[in-house]
C-alpha cells in the first residue's frame, strides 16, 4: 500500500504539473471508488513505469515514435488477436493527437496526424475530418467532440490474452507515452471469452463511455412496439370474416397472452432478458402461425393502446381506407411493386426536398427560394393528355404564354416562408401540408383552400424535417436546435420538446402505433423517444455517417436507418440491436419506405436509384435464431436506375403501389 | 502549419485597413482561421445534405454562416464558375477577377429569356418490378454493362437521345497482332515474314474479332495507296487470307471489301511506275474475285449480277483505259466460261473492230499503248477459246473444229499470231 501511494503522489504532482485537471480529477476519485475495472495500483511493474513516466521529459517524439512502434507491432501480431488489438490504436491515435496539441505541440501533432490518420479513414473519417481542425488548446477545449472525447474513457472489449499480450508489449519497450495515454483514456473490459467471438459486435469499441453506458442503460426500458388496438386493419380482418372461429380464438389467447406477459414483466422488475424472451415466445406463435397456406397479413405483433388522443375518423374515409386495404397487391420477394415516377424538370437546382400524398395524387416540392409548390397530378393527366413528352411541351408552353398572369400555372404556389423549404409533408388524407424552413418555422397549408392556415414558431434554428403521424393531427418536427418536437394542429405551442442528441437532428419519423417517435442525428446515432413521457427510449448507434432518412415497419417491430454513406440499418426496437445492415448504395440514401406488409424495403438514393430490399428473410432470422449474423440475409432484389434523376422520395400507397419523386439533373 | 499561409492573414488584414500586422499576430491566427473555416464548412455541408445535393454550392455556405449569425459573403451566388487569378509577384495569393462593366451595356441589354417553369411529369418506372424500356428509363443496356460497380454513376451523364455506342473490346493480344500485321503489310510486304504472316491469317482460328479492323485497314489504304504497287499487292493477299480462312465468318464485312477489291481489278492506274507488274495484280485480284464469288454468290443472289454489271460497263465504255479493259476482261474470264459466253462472246465483234486501232502499229505510235492492247487482245483470246473449249468438251469427237473456230473470226490479225502465242507462253 506504501508503493501504491507513493505512485500516486507521483502521478497526483505530475499531473498537476502540467495542468492536466481532468485526469487529475480522475485520479482522485479513483482513489475514492477504488473500483476500477483492472487493478493497475498493485502492480509494481506497473508503478515503475508510471514512476519513469512522471520523470521523464514530455518527449514529443515520444509519442511519434511510440505510437508507430505500437502500430507496426500490433500489424505484426498474431492473426487471431490482431483485430482486437487494432482496436486499440484509433483511440490512442486520436488521444495522443489531442495530447500534442494540448500541449502546444502544434507543429508535431500536425505531422503526427498527416503520418498516421490514412490508417483510420475507412472508419473514421467524419472524426478525423473534424479533429484535423483542431490546431490549439482553446480550440479543444471549444470543440464539443474533442471535449466529450477528453472527458470519457474508451471501453474496449478485449479477450484476456491480447490484454497480456498488449501490456507485456507496453512493459517491455518502456514506451511511456503510450502506455500513458491508454490508462488515461482507455478502459478495458477484459473477457475470458475466445478472442474470435467478439470481432463483429458493433459495440465493442465506443468512443464515448458514458453514452454508451447511457445507451445500454436506456436500451432496457420497456417498449411496446405493437400496434395499435383496433386499427382498421385489425378490423377488416374481422369484418371480411376473414379468421375462422379457431383462429380467432387463438388471437384472443394471444392477446391474453401479451397482457399476462406485460403484468410478469412489470412484476420482474422491467428486466430486459423476460421481455426478450416473451418476444421470443410470441415470435415462435408467429412463425407457427405464418405456417398456415393463408396468404393474408397476419398481425403477429401485440396490441397497445394509444396513449394520444386520436383523431375521430369519418366513415366515409375509412370506407375508402378499407377498399384500399381490400384491393391491397400482396407484395414479395417474387412479387415485386410498380414503381410510378415522378420526374421534376427546370428545378434549377433549387428543389430541396419532396413530398407525395398518401394516395399519389399529390406532389409536393420545397425550394431554396421559399416557394412551396403542390402539383395535382390528376388535373396535369388532363392537361398534357396521352404522351407524357407530349405533356411536357404542352404545358411549359401554355405556362409561358399565361405564367405572368399566374392563372394557369400546372402547380399550386404557396409562399410564406422566408428561408429554403427543407422539408414537406402531407396529412394521412391529403387536405393538409405541413412544409418546415430554415426561417424556424412551420407552416400548415391548406390543399383544399390552397391558402396558409397556422404558422408553428418554436424552434430557434433552421427546421431540417417535419412528419406527420400516421393518423393526422399530430407532427413531428426536427431542427438544427438539437430538438425534436411534438405539435399538434391545434395548438401553435409545441406539446413535448425532444431533447439528448449532441448534434443537428436530421430527420424524424413516428412509429406505427403513433407512441413513438425516432429521430436521426448528424451525431450518428438514432434515438426513439415516447410521445407521452418525452423520453428517450432507445439509442441505436452504428452509423458511420449523419443519418439522413428513416422508416418504420407497418408491424412496429423494425426501423430502418439510411445514411450519408449510402449504408442502411435495420434496427430491431425491443433489442436497440441492428439486425443486419444493408450495404448496396453508393451515395445519400434521401428516402426509406416500407411496403404496406412489411415485406419489402424500397431504398432512394442520390446515386439515382431505387432499390428494393427483401425484409422479410432478415426478419424471420432472428426469430427462430435469435441471433444477429450473417449480413447477407438481407438481400438486394432489385435495381431500379432512373435516368440521372437522384430519388428525393418514396412512398408506397395503401394498395402497395410505390411512389417515387426525383429531380433530372444533368450534372449528377 | 496550417493550412491558410501566413501571407493569407496579412492580406486579408490589409483589406480592412490594418496595415502593421505582425508576424506572429498572423501566425496565430492562422490555425484559428482554418478552424472557424472549417466549422463553416462543416455546417454548410449539413445544409447541402438537407438541399439533396451532392455537389457544395454557395448557398450552402451562405446558409452555414446564417446558423452562426454571420453576414453572409455577398456576390458570389450568380452561378457562374470563378475565374481565381494569380496575384503577379505572390506565390499564394489568389484574387477573383473582377471586370469593370459599364452600367448603361448592363441596361440596354436585351432581357435575358426567363428560365423555363418547373413541371412535373410521371412515368412508370417499374411495373411488377420490370423496368419498362421507354425513353425515361435509363437504357437497359447501360445498366447491365457496367457490372463491376464503379462506373455506374458514369452511365447517367447522357442526354435523352444518344444511343451509347458499344463498346468493342479487343484483348492486348489481338490489338499486338493486328498492329504487327497491319505494319508488315504496310513496309515489308516481300520478306518472308510477311508470308507467314499470311499463313496465319488463312489458318489461325482466333481471328474473327479483328475482321471489323482489317476490313477497315484494307479499304482504308487502297483507296488511300492507289499509287503504292507493292502494298496494294500486299493488301489483296491479306484479303485473300482473310477469305482462305475457315474460322471466319467474312461475309457481314463483304460489301466493305468488295469496293477495294474491284479497285484492284478495274482501277485505271495502279502503281506509278512502269517497272510495276499491275498486270499481275489484276490476274491475282480476278481470281479473288472469282472465289469470292463462287463462295458467297449463293448467299447474295446479286453479288455476282452486281459485279458482272460493272465489269461489262467498264469493258463495253470506249473512254474507259485500255488497263481498265484489261482487268474487267479478266474478271469475267475468272468468273468461269459460262460468264465469257454470254457476256463477251456477244460483244467480242464490235470490241475487238475498237481494238483494231489500237494494235496496229502504224495507228498507234505509243508503244505502251500498243503493248496494253496486245495484252488485252491476248486475254480476250485466251477468255473466248477456254469458253469454246469448255462447251466443245461436251463433245468429243470432233478434234479439229476449235482452232478453226477461233481463227475464222479473226482472220484480219492472223499474221500476227506468233506474238500471241508467246505471250500467252510467257504467262
Amino acid at each position: 500500500m506504501e508503493n501504491m501511494q507513493a505512485v500516486n503522489s507521483f502521478v497526483a504532482a505530475y499531473l498537476k504539473k502540467k495542468g492536466f485537471k481532468e485526469a487529475e480529477q480522475l485520479l482522485e476519485d479513483l482513489q475514492n471508488k477504488e473500483s476500477a475495472p483492472i487493478d493497475f495500483h498493485n502492480d509494481p511493474d506497473l508503478a515503475k513505469f508510471i514512476h519513469h513516466f512522471s520523470q521523464s521529459e514530455d518527449d514529443v517524439a515520444q509519442y511519434q515514435d511510440g505510437y508507430s512502434k505500437l502500430r507496426s507491432w500490433t500489424y505484426s501480431s498474431l492473426d487471431l488477436y490482431k483485430h482486437e488489438l487494432l482496436r486499440v490504436l484509433y483511440p490512442v491515435f486520436i488521444h495522443s493527437f489531442m495530447d500534442l496539441v494540448a500541449k502546444g505541440h502544434l507543429q508535431e501533432a500536425r505531422t503526427f496526424f498527416n503520418a498516421f490518420h490514412e490508417d483510420h479513414e475507412l472508419m473514421h473519417s467524419r472524426d478525423l475530418q473534424k479533429l484535423e481542425g483542431v490546431l490549439s488548446q482553446s480550440h479543444l477545449e471549444e470543440m464539443e467532440f474533442a471535449c466529450s472525447l477528453r472527458q470519457n474513457k474508451v471501453n474496449i472489449k478485449i479477450c484476456q490474452y491480447s490484454y497480456d499480450l498488449l501490456l507485456q508489449y507496453l512493459h517491455k519497450t518502456q514506451s511511456t507515452a503510450m502506455l500513458g495515454v491508454i490508462n488515461e483514456h482507455i478502459n478495458f473490459q477484459v473477457t475470458s471469452v475466445e478472442p474470435g467471438s467478439i470481432s463483429d459486435d458493433t459495440e465493442v469499441v465506443t468512443l464515448i463511455g458514458s453514452c454508451q453506458d447511457a445507451a445500454s442503460l436506456i436500451n432496457q426500458k420497456e417498449i411496446h412496439w405493437g400496434l395499435l388496438e383496433d386499427s382498421l386493419e385489425e378490423r377488416l380482418e374481422k369484418e371480411g370474416g376473414l379468421l375462422s372461429d379457431s383462429e380467432k380464438t387463438e388471437a384472443e389467447n394471444k392477446e391474453g397472452d401479451v397482457d399476462d406477459s406485460k403484468k410478469r414483466s412489470v412484476e420482474g422488475g422491467k428486466q430486459g432478458a423476460s421481455t426478450k424472451k416473451l418476444k421470443k415466445d410470441k415470435a415462435v406463435n408467429a412463425t407457427a402461425k405464418s405456417a398456415r397456406p393463408e396468404a393474408k397479413p397476419t398481425p403477429a405483433a401485440p396490441r397497445v393502446k394509444p396513449e394520444l388522443t386520436l383523431p375521430v375518423m369519418s366513415t366515409e374515409v375509412e370506407q375508402s381506407i378499407l377498399e384500399d386495404l381490400r384491393n391491397r397487391v400482396q407484395l414479395s420477394s417474387v412479387a415485386l411493386p410498380s414503381v410510378s415516377f415522378y420526374t421534376f424538370l427546370n428545378t434549377h437546382n433549387g428543389l430541396n426536398c419532396s413530398s407525395i400524398s398518401q394516395d399519389g395524387s399529390l406532389v409536393a416540392g420545397g425550394f431554396s427560394d421559399s416557394s412551396l409548390k403542390v402539383w395535382d397530378m390528376a388535373k396535369l393527366g388532363q392537361q398534357a393528355g396521352s404522351s407524357t413528352l407530349q405533356g411536357e411541351n404542352d404545358s411549359t408552353s401554355s405556362e409561358h404564354v399565361a405564367g405572368p398572369n399566374g392563372v394557369k400555372r400546372s402547380y399550386t404556389l404557396f409562399q410564406g416562408h422566408s428561408g429554403p423549404v427543407y422539408s414537406a409533408t402531407f396529412s394521412p388524407l391529403g387536405d393538409f401540408i405541413l412544409s418546415s424552413s430554415a426561417d424556424t418555422t412551420i407552416r400548415l397549408w391548406s390543399t383544399k383552400l390552397n391558402a396558409n392556415l397556422v404558422c408553428y414558431k418554436g424552434h430557434n434554428y433552421p427546421v431540417w424535417d417535419v412528419q406527420f403521424s400516421p393518423v393526422g393531427h399530430y407532427f413531428a418536427s426536427s431542427s438544427h436546435d438539437r430538438t425534436a418536437r411534438i405539435w399538434s394542429m391545434d395548438r401553435i405551442q409545441p406539446l413535448r420538446i425532444m431533447a439528448g442528441h449532441l448534434s443537428d437532428v436530421d430527420c424524424v419519423q413516428w412509429h406505427a402505433n403513433c407512441n413513438y417517435i425516432a429521430t436521426g442525428s448528424s451525431d450518428r446515432t438514432v434515438r426513439l423517444w415516447d410521445v407521452q413521457s418525452g423520453e428517450c427510449v432507445r439509442i441505436f448507434i452504428g452509423h458511420r455517417s449523419m443519418i439522413l432518412s428513416l422508416a418504420m415497419s407497418p408491424d412496429g417491430r423494425y426501423m430502418a436507418s439510411g445514411d450519408e454513406d449510402g449504408t442502411i440499418m435495420m434496427w430491431d426496437l425491443s433489442s436497440g440491436r441492428c439486425v443486419t445492415p444493408l450495404m448496396g448504395h453508393t451515395s445519400c440514401v434521401w428516402s426509406l419506405a416500407f411496403s404496406c406488409e412489411g415485406t419489402l424495403l424500397a431504398s432512394g438514393s442520390a446515386d439515382c436509384t431505387v432499390k428494393l430490399w427483401d425484409v422479410t428473410t432478415s426478419t424471420k432470422a432472428p426469430k427462430n435464431e435469435d441471433k444477429s449474423g450473417n449480413p447477407n440475409r438481407l438481400r438486394s432484389l432489385k435495381t431500379l436506375a432512373t435516368k440521372s434523376s437522384p430519388v428525393y422520395s418514396l412512398r408506397f400507397s395503401r394498395r402497395n403501389l410505390l411512389f417515387a419523386a426525383g429531380v433530372l439533373s444533368k450534372n449528377v | 502549419m496550417s493550412i491558410v499561409p501566413k501571407e493569407t492573414i496579412e492580406v486579408i488584414a490589409q483589406s480592412i485597413g490594418i496595415n502593421n500586422l505582425s508576424d506572429d499576430a498572423a501566425l496565430s491566427l492562422a490555425p484559428d482561421v482554418e478552424y472557424r473555416m472549417r466549422e463553416i464548412m462543416q455546417e454548410a455541408i449539413k445544409c447541402m445534405r438537407h438541399s439533396r445535393r451532392t455537389i457544395l454550392t454557395t448557398d450552402d455556405v451562405d446558409g452555414a454562416l446564417n446558423l452562426r449569425n454571420v453576414e453572409p459573403v455577398y456576390g458570389f451566388t450568380s452561378g457562374g464558375p470563378l475565374q481565381f487569378k494569380r496575384a503577379i509577384g505572390h506565390r499564394d495569393l489568389f484574387y477573383i477577377d473582377d471586370s469593370d462593366v459599364d452600367l448603361k451595356d448592363v441596361i440596354e441589354a436585351p432581357l435575358p429569356k426567363a428560365p423555363l417553369d418547373t413541371g412535373v411529369v410521371c412515368h412508370w418506372l417499374a411495373i411488377e418490378g420490370v423496368q419498362p424500356a421507354i425513353p425515361e428509363n435509363a437504357p437497359v443496356g447501360a445498366i447491365a454493362a457496367p457490372s463491376n460497380g464503379t462506373t455506374y454513376e458514369q452511365k447517367e451523364e447522357l442526354p435523352v437521345d444518344i444511343k451509347l455506342p458499344v463498346k468493342h473490346v479487343l484483348s492486348r493480344e489481338l490489338q499486338l497482332y493486328f498492329d504487327k500485321i497491319t505494319e508488315l503489310t504496310l513496309r515489308k510486304s516481300d520478306s518472308t515474314l510477311f508470308k507467314e504472316a499470311l499463313v496465319s491469317l488463312a489458318t489461325d482460328s482466333g481471328l474473327h474479332p479483328l475482321v471489323p479492323y482489317f476490313t477497315y485497314f484494307i479499304s482504308d489504304e487502297v483507296s488511300r495507296g492507289l499509287n503504292d504497287y507493292s502494298l496494294l499487292f500486299a493488301l489483296m493477299r491479306v484479303v485473300w487470307s482473310l477469305l482462305q480462312n475457315p474460322h471466319i465468318h467474312i461475309e457481314p464485312y463483304l460489301h466493305q471489301l468488295m469496293p477495294s477489291v474491284v479497285t484492284c481489278l478495274v482501277s485505271k492506274k495502279l502503281g506509278n511506275r512502269i517497272a510495276d507488274n499491275h498486270w499481275e495484280l489484276r490476274d491475282f485480284t480476278a481470281k479473288l474475285v472469282a472465289s469470292i464469288c463462287k463462295r458467297f454468290g449463293h448467299v447474295y443472289n446479286t453479288l455476282q449480277t452486281r459485279l458482272t454489271k460493272t465489269l461489262l460497263n467498264a469493258l463495253l465504255d470506249p473512254k474507259r483505259a485500255l488497263t481498265q479493259h484489261y482487268g474487267a476482261v479478266q474478271g469475267l474470264a475468272a468468273l468461269g466460261p459460262n460468264v465469257v459466253r454470254l457476256l463477251i462472246l456477244p460483244n467480242l465483234e464490235p470490241y475487238l473492230r475498237l481494238l483494231e486501232p489500237e494494235l496496229l502499229l502504224e495507228k498507234q505510235k505509243n508503244e505502251m499503248k500498243r503493248y496494253e492492247a496486245w495484252r488485252i487482245y491476248g486475254v480476250l483470246l485466251r477468255a473466248a477459246g477456254q469458253s469454246i473449249f469448255e462447251r466443245l468438251k461436251n463433245f468429243p469427237p470432233l478434234p479439229s473444229t476449235p482452232a478453226h473456230a477461233i481463227w475464222k473470226s479473226k482472220e484480219k490479225v492472223v499474221t500476227e499470231a506468233p506474238t500471241l502465242n508467246n505471250i500467252h507462253a510467257s504467262r
